[in-house]
Protein backbone atom coordinates (compact mmCIF):
# COMPACT_ATOMS: atom_id res chain seq x y z
CA UNK A 1 0.00 0.00 0.00
CA UNK A 2 1.04 3.11 -1.10
CA UNK A 3 0.40 6.94 -0.23
CA UNK A 4 0.49 10.19 -3.15
CA UNK A 5 0.38 13.50 -2.62
CA UNK A 6 -2.54 14.34 -4.93
CA UNK A 7 -3.33 17.94 -5.06
CA UNK A 8 -2.04 21.11 -3.76
CA UNK A 9 -3.20 23.96 -3.12
CA UNK A 10 -2.43 27.62 -1.61
CA UNK A 11 -4.50 31.19 -0.57
CA UNK A 12 -2.17 34.15 -0.14
CA UNK A 13 -4.29 37.01 1.46
CA UNK A 14 -5.31 39.85 -0.90
CA UNK A 15 -3.00 42.88 1.19
CA UNK A 16 -0.08 43.01 -0.66
CA UNK A 17 3.41 44.75 0.58
CA UNK A 18 5.67 44.94 -1.34
CA UNK A 19 9.77 46.28 -1.12
CA UNK A 20 7.88 50.01 -2.19
CA UNK A 21 5.96 50.20 0.44
CA UNK A 22 8.14 49.04 3.42
CA UNK A 23 10.81 51.97 1.54
CA UNK A 24 7.74 54.88 2.77
CA UNK A 25 8.83 53.62 6.25
CA UNK A 26 12.59 52.52 6.13
CA UNK A 27 13.56 55.00 4.00
CA UNK A 28 17.52 54.82 4.67
CA UNK A 29 17.42 51.47 3.10
CA UNK A 30 18.77 49.50 0.23
CA UNK A 31 15.88 47.54 -0.73
CA UNK A 32 16.60 46.79 -4.25
CA UNK A 33 19.61 45.33 -2.27
CA UNK A 34 17.99 43.46 -0.30
CA UNK A 35 15.99 42.02 -3.43
CA UNK A 36 18.90 40.99 -4.83
CA UNK A 37 20.30 39.06 -2.36
CA UNK A 38 17.28 37.91 -0.22
CA UNK A 39 15.11 37.52 -3.38
CA UNK A 40 11.84 39.06 -2.39
CA UNK A 41 10.23 41.87 -4.19
CA UNK A 42 6.49 41.10 -1.97
CA UNK A 43 4.64 39.38 0.58
CA UNK A 44 1.30 38.86 1.66
CA UNK A 45 0.26 39.97 5.43
CA UNK A 46 -3.09 39.37 6.75
CA UNK A 47 -5.92 42.00 7.74
CA UNK A 48 -6.32 42.97 11.84
CA UNK A 49 -9.53 40.72 11.77
CA UNK A 50 -7.70 37.58 9.36
CA UNK A 51 -6.50 34.54 10.73
CA UNK A 52 -4.30 31.92 9.67
CA UNK A 53 -7.97 29.63 9.98
CA UNK A 54 -9.21 31.92 7.64
CA UNK A 55 -6.60 31.43 5.30
CA UNK A 56 -6.36 27.35 5.55
CA UNK A 57 -10.05 27.49 4.73
CA UNK A 58 -9.52 29.05 1.43
CA UNK A 59 -6.99 27.25 0.45
CA UNK A 60 -9.16 23.88 1.38
CA UNK A 61 -11.98 25.42 -0.23
CA UNK A 62 -9.92 25.09 -3.62
CA UNK A 63 -9.35 21.42 -2.96
CA UNK A 64 -12.95 20.38 -3.55
CA UNK A 65 -13.98 19.39 -6.62
CA UNK A 66 -16.10 17.14 -8.31
CA UNK A 67 -13.29 14.49 -8.10
CA UNK A 68 -12.11 15.47 -4.73
CA UNK A 69 -15.26 15.24 -2.18
CA UNK A 70 -15.41 16.62 1.51
CA UNK A 71 -16.89 13.27 2.76
CA UNK A 72 -13.47 11.38 1.10
CA UNK A 73 -11.39 12.98 3.78
CA UNK A 74 -10.88 10.84 7.21
CA UNK A 75 -8.27 13.06 8.32
CA UNK A 76 -6.77 16.59 9.25
CA UNK A 77 -3.33 17.71 10.35
CA UNK A 78 -2.79 21.14 11.04
CA UNK A 79 0.11 22.97 10.82
CA UNK A 80 0.60 26.40 12.61
CA UNK A 81 1.98 28.33 15.03
CA UNK A 82 -0.68 30.91 14.91
CA UNK A 83 -3.48 28.82 16.20
CA UNK A 84 -7.28 30.59 16.34
CA UNK A 85 -7.45 29.79 20.32
CA UNK A 86 -5.03 28.34 23.28
CA UNK A 87 -7.79 25.37 23.23
CA UNK A 88 -9.47 24.22 21.44
CA UNK A 89 -7.81 22.45 18.66
CA UNK A 90 -7.69 24.59 15.71
CA UNK A 91 -8.46 21.51 13.29
CA UNK A 92 -11.39 21.23 15.19
CA UNK A 93 -12.69 24.00 14.14
CA UNK A 94 -11.34 23.51 10.63
CA UNK A 95 -13.48 20.50 10.79
CA UNK A 96 -16.84 21.91 10.75
CA UNK A 97 -16.65 25.30 9.13
CA UNK A 98 -15.03 22.77 5.85
CA UNK A 99 -18.24 20.60 7.18
CA UNK A 100 -15.79 17.53 6.80
CA UNK A 101 -17.31 14.22 8.31
CA UNK A 102 -17.86 13.84 12.14
CA UNK A 103 -16.04 10.35 11.68
CA UNK A 104 -12.20 11.48 11.28
CA UNK A 105 -9.71 12.32 13.57
CA UNK A 106 -7.97 16.01 13.47
CA UNK A 107 -5.44 17.09 15.02
CA UNK A 108 -2.90 20.63 15.43
CA UNK A 109 0.34 20.02 15.26
CA UNK A 110 2.90 23.55 16.31
CA UNK A 111 5.75 23.56 14.39
CA UNK A 112 7.27 25.60 11.46
CA UNK A 113 9.31 25.64 8.42
CA UNK A 114 10.06 21.89 9.41
CA UNK A 115 6.24 21.28 9.56
CA UNK A 116 5.45 20.85 5.86
CA UNK A 117 8.46 17.53 5.63
CA UNK A 118 7.10 16.54 9.09
CA UNK A 119 2.78 16.47 7.69
CA UNK A 120 3.97 14.27 4.67
CA UNK A 121 5.83 11.71 6.64
CA UNK A 122 2.70 11.66 9.31
CA UNK A 123 0.32 11.67 6.52
CA UNK A 124 2.19 9.17 4.85
CA UNK A 125 2.22 6.97 8.27
CA UNK A 126 -1.32 6.95 8.97
CA UNK A 127 -2.03 5.65 4.89
CA UNK A 128 0.25 3.06 5.26
CA UNK A 129 -0.85 1.99 8.41
CA UNK A 130 -4.43 1.36 7.19
CA UNK A 131 -5.42 4.39 9.56
CA UNK A 132 -6.72 6.73 6.74
CA UNK A 133 -6.81 6.78 2.95
CA UNK A 134 -7.65 10.66 2.14
CA UNK A 135 -5.34 13.16 4.41
CA UNK A 136 -5.87 16.83 4.39
CA UNK A 137 -2.65 18.72 5.28
CA UNK A 138 -2.64 22.09 6.03
CA UNK A 139 0.06 24.84 6.76
CA UNK A 140 -1.14 28.08 7.78
CA UNK A 141 0.78 30.52 9.22
CA UNK A 142 0.83 34.46 10.03
CA UNK A 143 4.16 35.89 11.48
CA UNK A 144 2.98 39.46 10.50
CA UNK A 145 0.87 39.36 13.47
CA UNK A 146 3.64 38.39 15.85
CA UNK A 147 6.39 41.14 14.25
CA UNK A 148 6.87 44.36 15.92
CA UNK A 149 5.99 47.00 13.36
CA UNK A 150 10.00 48.40 12.99
CA UNK A 151 11.26 45.07 13.12
CA UNK A 152 12.51 45.95 9.13
CA UNK A 153 14.03 42.70 8.61
CA UNK A 154 11.44 40.23 9.58
CA UNK A 155 8.72 42.18 7.92
CA UNK A 156 10.99 41.80 4.68
CA UNK A 157 11.61 38.22 5.51
CA UNK A 158 8.40 36.83 6.60
CA UNK A 159 4.66 36.37 4.07
CA UNK A 160 1.55 34.96 5.58
CA UNK A 161 0.00 32.49 3.54
CA UNK A 162 -1.78 29.11 3.87
CA UNK A 163 -1.76 25.75 2.11
CA UNK A 164 -3.91 22.08 1.58
CA UNK A 165 -2.26 18.72 0.37
CA UNK A 166 -4.34 16.41 -0.39
CA UNK A 167 -2.41 12.96 0.40
CA UNK A 168 -4.08 9.95 -0.69
CA UNK A 169 -4.17 6.24 -0.74
CA UNK A 170 -2.59 4.43 -3.87
CA UNK A 171 -1.22 1.25 -5.47
CA UNK A 172 2.33 2.69 -5.89
CA UNK A 173 4.28 4.70 -3.22
CA UNK A 174 5.24 8.05 -3.80
CA UNK A 175 6.34 8.96 -0.67
CA UNK A 176 9.63 7.71 0.25
CA UNK A 177 11.64 7.77 3.33
CA UNK A 178 11.70 10.74 5.95
CA UNK A 179 13.98 11.93 8.36
CA UNK A 180 14.01 13.89 11.42
CA UNK A 181 16.22 16.07 13.68
CA UNK A 182 15.78 18.53 16.80
CA UNK A 183 18.01 20.60 18.98
CA UNK A 184 15.58 22.41 21.16
CA UNK A 185 19.14 23.85 22.75
CA UNK A 186 18.14 26.79 20.02
CA UNK A 187 14.61 27.07 21.34
CA UNK A 188 15.53 30.93 21.29
CA UNK A 189 17.18 31.54 18.57
CA UNK A 190 13.57 32.34 17.22
CA UNK A 191 10.93 32.54 19.66
CA UNK A 192 7.63 34.77 20.82
CA UNK A 193 8.68 35.34 24.47
CA UNK A 194 5.39 36.10 25.88
CA UNK A 195 1.75 35.54 25.73
CA UNK A 196 2.22 31.64 26.37
CA UNK A 197 2.28 29.81 29.80
CA UNK A 198 5.85 30.83 30.65
CA UNK A 199 5.53 34.61 30.57
CA UNK A 200 2.77 36.73 30.24
CA UNK A 201 1.90 39.13 27.96
CA UNK A 202 3.18 42.26 28.89
CA UNK A 203 1.60 45.59 28.17
CA UNK A 204 4.54 47.57 29.46
CA UNK A 205 7.17 45.43 27.61
CA UNK A 206 10.55 47.51 26.63
CA UNK A 207 11.43 48.06 23.25
CA UNK A 208 14.96 45.93 22.62
CA UNK A 209 17.19 46.98 19.32
CA UNK A 210 18.66 44.14 17.49
CA UNK A 211 21.67 46.71 16.44
CA UNK A 212 20.92 47.29 12.96
CA UNK A 213 18.26 49.46 13.69
CA UNK A 214 15.43 46.66 13.72
CA UNK A 215 13.17 47.05 16.79
CA UNK A 216 11.31 43.96 18.76
CA UNK A 217 9.47 43.88 22.49
CA UNK A 218 9.17 39.85 24.23
CA UNK A 219 5.91 40.24 22.91
CA UNK A 220 7.13 40.14 19.58
CA UNK A 221 8.86 37.66 17.50
CA UNK A 222 12.85 37.65 17.81
CA UNK A 223 15.12 36.11 15.52
CA UNK A 224 18.77 35.93 15.85
CA UNK A 225 19.70 36.04 12.57
CA UNK A 226 23.47 34.84 12.84
CA UNK A 227 22.58 32.12 14.85
CA UNK A 228 19.83 30.53 12.84
CA UNK A 229 21.91 31.01 9.60
CA UNK A 230 24.86 29.21 11.16
CA UNK A 231 22.79 26.35 12.06
CA UNK A 232 21.16 26.03 8.60
CA UNK A 233 24.53 26.02 7.06
CA UNK A 234 26.01 23.35 9.96
CA UNK A 235 23.49 21.22 9.62
CA UNK A 236 21.32 21.08 6.54
CA UNK A 237 23.88 19.97 3.90
CA UNK A 238 24.98 17.17 6.16
CA UNK A 239 21.13 16.02 6.86
CA UNK A 240 20.68 16.28 2.96
CA UNK A 241 23.46 13.81 2.24
CA UNK A 242 21.95 11.53 5.22
CA UNK A 243 18.74 11.76 3.22
CA UNK A 244 19.99 10.93 0.25
CA UNK A 245 21.30 7.78 1.10
CA UNK A 246 18.54 6.91 3.21
CA UNK A 247 16.97 7.29 0.23
CA UNK A 248 20.05 5.10 -1.75
CA UNK A 249 20.48 8.62 -4.16
CA UNK A 250 22.86 10.25 -5.02
CA UNK A 251 22.48 14.32 -6.32
CA UNK A 252 22.42 13.29 -9.59
CA UNK A 253 19.69 10.75 -8.90
CA UNK A 254 16.97 13.77 -7.88
CA UNK A 255 15.82 15.71 -10.34
CA UNK A 256 14.66 18.45 -7.84
CA UNK A 257 15.61 19.40 -4.56
CA UNK A 258 12.68 22.06 -2.71
CA UNK A 259 14.25 23.39 0.56
CA UNK A 260 12.17 25.51 2.65
CA UNK A 261 12.28 29.08 1.29
CA UNK A 262 13.67 30.42 3.99
CA UNK A 263 15.84 33.33 1.37
CA UNK A 264 17.80 33.27 -1.57
CA UNK A 265 21.10 33.80 -0.25
CA UNK A 266 20.91 31.26 2.32
CA UNK A 267 20.02 28.88 -0.24
CA UNK A 268 22.25 29.45 -2.44
CA UNK A 269 24.83 29.20 0.34
CA UNK A 270 23.36 25.59 1.04
CA UNK A 271 23.13 24.65 -2.85
CA UNK A 272 26.93 25.62 -3.58
CA UNK A 273 28.25 23.54 -0.59
CA UNK A 274 26.01 20.48 -1.87
CA UNK A 275 27.41 21.24 -5.39
CA UNK A 276 23.97 21.16 -6.58
CA UNK A 277 23.18 23.13 -10.06
CA UNK A 278 20.92 26.06 -10.31
CA UNK A 279 18.36 23.64 -12.43
CA UNK A 280 17.93 21.10 -9.81
CA UNK A 281 17.88 23.49 -6.84
CA UNK A 282 14.38 25.51 -6.13
CA UNK A 283 14.30 29.47 -5.44
CA UNK A 284 11.49 31.59 -5.78
CA UNK A 285 10.16 33.13 -2.99
CA UNK A 286 10.05 36.71 -4.72
CA UNK A 287 6.41 37.34 -4.57
CA UNK A 288 5.38 36.03 -1.72
CA UNK A 289 8.57 35.75 0.79
CA UNK A 290 8.90 33.37 3.93
CA UNK A 291 5.59 31.88 4.40
CA UNK A 292 6.90 29.33 7.09
CA UNK A 293 5.37 25.76 6.78
CA UNK A 294 3.63 27.07 3.85
CA UNK A 295 7.01 27.45 1.78
CA UNK A 296 7.42 24.16 0.32
CA UNK A 297 3.47 23.47 -0.50
CA UNK A 298 3.75 26.35 -2.71
CA UNK A 299 6.91 25.66 -4.40
CA UNK A 300 5.86 22.30 -4.96
CA UNK A 301 2.59 23.01 -6.76
CA UNK A 302 4.67 26.02 -9.11
CA UNK A 303 7.47 23.54 -9.82
CA UNK A 304 4.85 20.57 -10.51
CA UNK A 305 3.46 22.82 -13.34
CA UNK A 306 6.12 21.88 -15.68
CA UNK A 307 6.44 18.27 -14.62
CA UNK A 308 5.57 15.92 -17.34
CA UNK A 309 7.17 12.38 -16.29
CA UNK A 310 7.40 11.29 -13.34
CA UNK A 311 10.47 13.24 -10.90
CA UNK A 312 12.16 12.66 -7.35
CA UNK A 313 11.90 15.28 -5.33
CA UNK A 314 13.50 15.99 -2.23
CA UNK A 315 11.79 17.83 0.54
CA UNK A 316 13.53 19.63 3.27
CA UNK A 317 12.55 21.64 6.00
CA UNK A 318 14.30 23.94 8.47
CA UNK A 319 13.46 26.11 11.31
CA UNK A 320 11.97 27.56 14.43
CA UNK A 321 12.39 24.49 17.20
CA UNK A 322 15.37 23.94 15.75
CA UNK A 323 13.85 21.27 14.10
CA UNK A 324 14.09 19.70 10.48
CA UNK A 325 12.86 17.12 8.47
CA UNK A 326 13.13 16.03 5.09
CA UNK A 327 12.35 13.41 2.47
CA UNK A 328 12.34 12.04 -1.09
CA UNK A 329 8.24 12.45 -3.09
CA UNK A 330 7.49 11.51 -6.38
CA UNK A 331 5.50 13.83 -8.67
CA UNK A 332 4.16 12.82 -12.21
CA UNK A 333 1.33 15.36 -13.05
CA UNK A 334 1.19 19.26 -11.88
CA UNK A 335 -1.03 19.21 -8.64
CA UNK B 1 45.19 34.87 1.60
CA UNK B 2 46.37 38.15 2.64
CA UNK B 3 45.03 40.52 4.76
CA UNK B 4 44.48 42.93 2.16
CA UNK B 5 42.87 40.87 -0.36
CA UNK B 6 40.83 39.47 2.42
CA UNK B 7 39.48 43.45 2.63
CA UNK B 8 39.12 43.98 -0.32
CA UNK B 9 37.29 40.59 -1.26
CA UNK B 10 34.61 41.20 1.48
CA UNK B 11 33.80 44.34 0.53
CA UNK B 12 32.88 43.43 -2.74
CA UNK B 13 30.88 40.60 -1.48
CA UNK B 14 29.41 43.69 1.04
CA UNK B 15 29.11 45.99 -1.83
CA UNK B 16 30.99 48.77 -0.30
CA UNK B 17 31.81 51.87 -2.12
CA UNK B 18 33.87 53.80 -0.01
CA UNK B 19 37.55 53.03 0.66
CA UNK B 20 38.00 50.67 3.32
CA UNK B 21 41.22 49.97 5.69
CA UNK B 22 42.49 47.73 8.70
CA UNK B 23 41.48 50.06 10.77
CA UNK B 24 37.71 51.25 9.25
CA UNK B 25 34.84 49.88 11.73
CA UNK B 26 32.53 47.11 9.74
CA UNK B 27 29.62 48.55 11.60
CA UNK B 28 29.52 52.07 10.94
CA UNK B 29 29.53 51.49 6.77
CA UNK B 30 26.55 52.61 5.46
CA UNK B 31 25.77 48.71 4.05
CA UNK B 32 25.99 47.15 7.50
CA UNK B 33 22.52 45.28 8.32
CA UNK B 34 21.50 41.89 9.49
CA UNK B 35 21.55 41.09 5.93
CA UNK B 36 25.30 42.06 5.85
CA UNK B 37 25.98 40.14 8.74
CA UNK B 38 24.87 37.22 7.47
CA UNK B 39 26.64 37.64 3.69
CA UNK B 40 29.86 37.69 6.29
CA UNK B 41 29.35 34.84 8.42
CA UNK B 42 28.87 32.95 4.99
CA UNK B 43 32.27 34.23 3.68
CA UNK B 44 34.14 33.90 6.31
CA UNK B 45 32.77 30.26 6.51
CA UNK B 46 33.65 29.15 2.46
CA UNK B 47 37.04 31.29 3.02
CA UNK B 48 38.53 29.80 6.26
CA UNK B 49 36.44 27.31 7.90
CA UNK B 50 35.73 29.24 10.79
CA UNK B 51 32.29 29.11 12.04
CA UNK B 52 31.20 33.47 13.22
CA UNK B 53 28.81 33.07 16.15
CA UNK B 54 25.60 35.76 17.11
CA UNK B 55 28.38 37.27 19.86
CA UNK B 56 31.05 37.35 17.39
CA UNK B 57 29.08 39.53 15.14
CA UNK B 58 28.27 41.27 18.03
CA UNK B 59 32.18 41.79 19.82
CA UNK B 60 33.48 42.69 16.35
CA UNK B 61 33.74 46.28 15.15
CA UNK B 62 37.13 47.09 12.64
CA UNK B 63 38.42 44.72 10.14
CA UNK B 64 41.52 44.21 11.90
CA UNK B 65 39.54 42.92 14.90
CA UNK B 66 37.61 40.02 12.81
CA UNK B 67 41.16 39.09 11.48
CA UNK B 68 42.44 38.68 14.85
CA UNK B 69 39.18 36.39 15.54
CA UNK B 70 39.33 34.69 12.26
CA UNK B 71 42.74 33.71 13.52
CA UNK B 72 45.75 35.19 12.27
CA UNK B 73 47.98 31.96 11.30
CA UNK B 74 44.99 31.81 8.41
CA UNK B 75 46.57 35.05 6.93
CA UNK B 76 49.48 35.16 5.07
Amino acid sequence: MGATITKIEYFLPETILTNDDLKHQFCDYDFVNFENKVGIKSRHVVNENETALDLAIKACEKIFNDDTLKSDIDFVLYCSQSPEYFLPTTACILQDRLKLNKNIGALDFNLGCSGYTYGLSLAKGLIQSNQAKKVLLVTAETYSKFIHPEDRTNRSIFGDAAAATLISHSIDNNIGDFLFGTDGSGFDKLIVKNGGARNDFDLNCKIKDYGTGNKYTDNHLYMNGPEVFNFTAGVIPKFTKELLVKNNLKIDNVDQFIFHQANAFMLNFMRKRLKISESKFYIDLAFTGNTVSCTIPIALKEYSKKIKFSEKIMLVGFGVGLSWSGGLISINKSL
Amino acid sequence: MKKQEFINKLKEELEVEIEVTIDTSIKDLDEWDSLGAMILIAFVSDSFGVTLSADDIKNISTFKSLIERIGLEKFE
